[in-house]
């Protein structure tokens, strides 16, 4: 009996699938549509803002950029005529409006070095991040504080009052030393009979290799 | 993620290897299918076996179908998806010349190989035939080449151009594709059979 019936059912075998194929094609036409996502979720994009590696500090950048660290590029993402003023040593200058030319996503669509955006605060740099996160690009990281906070510790370090740690005293010997490695001269600075000009800081030439893009061939 | 390769999930020195795998199994299935007979292949043209039709219709709307829902549920990228450059009177000239040779030799160039491959002697002189014409076709290069270069309209799809909806456009598809195996199922129990 059973037998009869599946051989019943199978002599329909070709309406059967006829059938699937429409209703199939039928479900795409009916199915709901949505706008699709590009780059990486909402959670994700949360869970990278709140990352404490997101920000990096001056002394870290200071040290790496004494120490020549080949490892990460500077992008300030200012006006070209701020930028032209003053910038970070071997700093880029991405403008936020030309954020993603062709010609910047070469530097911040990579995952050779760390990208570091900074700005005067950290405003137009979140902004830069937030955008270049979005969209799943890597190494991502800000300037804590921007170029103001650069200036007041880096450039212009505050001395500590005698009641600081000693710690304090030791940070601001740093920083001093930094400082005159960016080019401040200081009244106590045993500096001979002249003062040497500020040590000019070549714009490096960073290559990025551009992603090798081959198209997909086909053919029959 | 999707399509594999470009999405960078496979890296692209692999595409010759994986290339060699779906290619046999292509040949496998052409020759289990019986397409490496000319009398089967040509069935579809004197109405007597509409085998070609049928899978080549059917092919392409299982995949069209299961590349948009893929699409839909985000596993596959169609815009990735490489699209052939379309050579308007490259491709009508051409489509006419091997579609004469379809119905005189009874292969297409690729079931003709598999046919060699099996030892048919009809497809050896189909293959030959084939390297004949892409002497010929080479040595006058310079003559055909604005026909084969020119009216290049790019990557362009039908939906693209004429700005359909693509989920109808596969809809109207698949009711087409039903239709026609039943004209073909028609047309097939008319004619006279053929035993090959």
């Amino acid at each position: 009996m059973d037998k009869k019936k599946t051989v019943k059912f199978l002599s329909y075998r070709y309406q059967i699938l006829a059938a699937t194929l429409i209703i199939l094609a039928a479900g795409l036409v009916l199915l709901p549509k949505y706008e699709k996502q590009e780059g990486i979720r909402s959670k994700q994009l949360l869970s990278h803002a709140i990352s404490p590696e997101r920000y990096i500090s001056t002394d870290d950048i200071s040290h790496k950029l004494i120490s020549q660290d080949p490892s990460f590029i500077l992008v300030d993402v200012r006006d070209e005529e701020s930028y032209n003023n003053y910038s970070l040593p071997n700093a880029i200058n991405i403008p936020l409006s030309k954020l993603l030319d062709e010609d910047s996503l070469t530097y911040l669509n990579q995952d050779q070095f760390d990208v570091v955006f900074y700005s005067n605060d950290t405003f137009h740099a979140d902004q830069a991040w937030m955008l270049c996160d979005r969209l799943g690009f890597k190494n991502l990281h800000v300037l804590q504080g921007g170029l103001n906070t650069w200036y007041s510790t880096i450039i212009n370090p505050s001395k500590p009052s005698e009641a600081m740690p000693e710690s304090d005293f030791k940070l601001y010997a740093t920083r001093k030393a930094a400082s005159m490695y960016f080019g401040v001269a200081y009244p106590d600075q045993n500096l001979g009979a002249e003062l040497p000009s500020a040590p000019s800081t070549p714009k490096k030439v960073i290559t990025v290799e551009k992603k090798k893009k081959r198209k997909a061939e086909g053919g029959c | 993620m999707g399509p594999l390769i470009p999405g960078g999930y496979i890296p692209m020195e692999w595409d010759s290897i994986i290339a060699i795998f779906i290619g046999i199994a292509f040949g496998f299935v052409l020759e289990a299918s019986g397409f490496s007979s000319s009398r089967k292949l040509a069935g579809v043209f004197y109405g007597y076996d509409f085998a070609v039709l049928k899978v080549f219709f059917t092919a392409a709307a299982v995949s069209v179908i299961g590349i948009y829902y893929m699409d839909y549920l985000g596993y596959l990228d169609i815009s990735k998806l490489y699209v052939h450059p379309t050579y308007l009177w490259g491709a009508i000239i051409g489509g006419v010349i091997m579609g004469a040779g379809f119905v005189t030799g009874g292969f297409c160039p690729g079931t003709s190989l598999c046919a060699v491959a099996i030892g048919k002697l009809d497809a050896w002189v189909y293959v030959i035939g084939i390297m004949i014409g892409v002497f010929i076709f080479s040595e006058l290069f310079n003559l055909f080449e604005p026909i084969y270069d020119g009216y290049n309209f790019g990557n362009i799809t039908l939906i693209d151009s004429f700005g359909w909806n693509p989920y109808w456009v596969i809809f109207v598809f698949a009711i087409i594709a039903v239709v026609a195996f039943g004209i073909a199922d028609m047309v097939r129990k008319r004619v006279k059979s053929v035993f090959y």
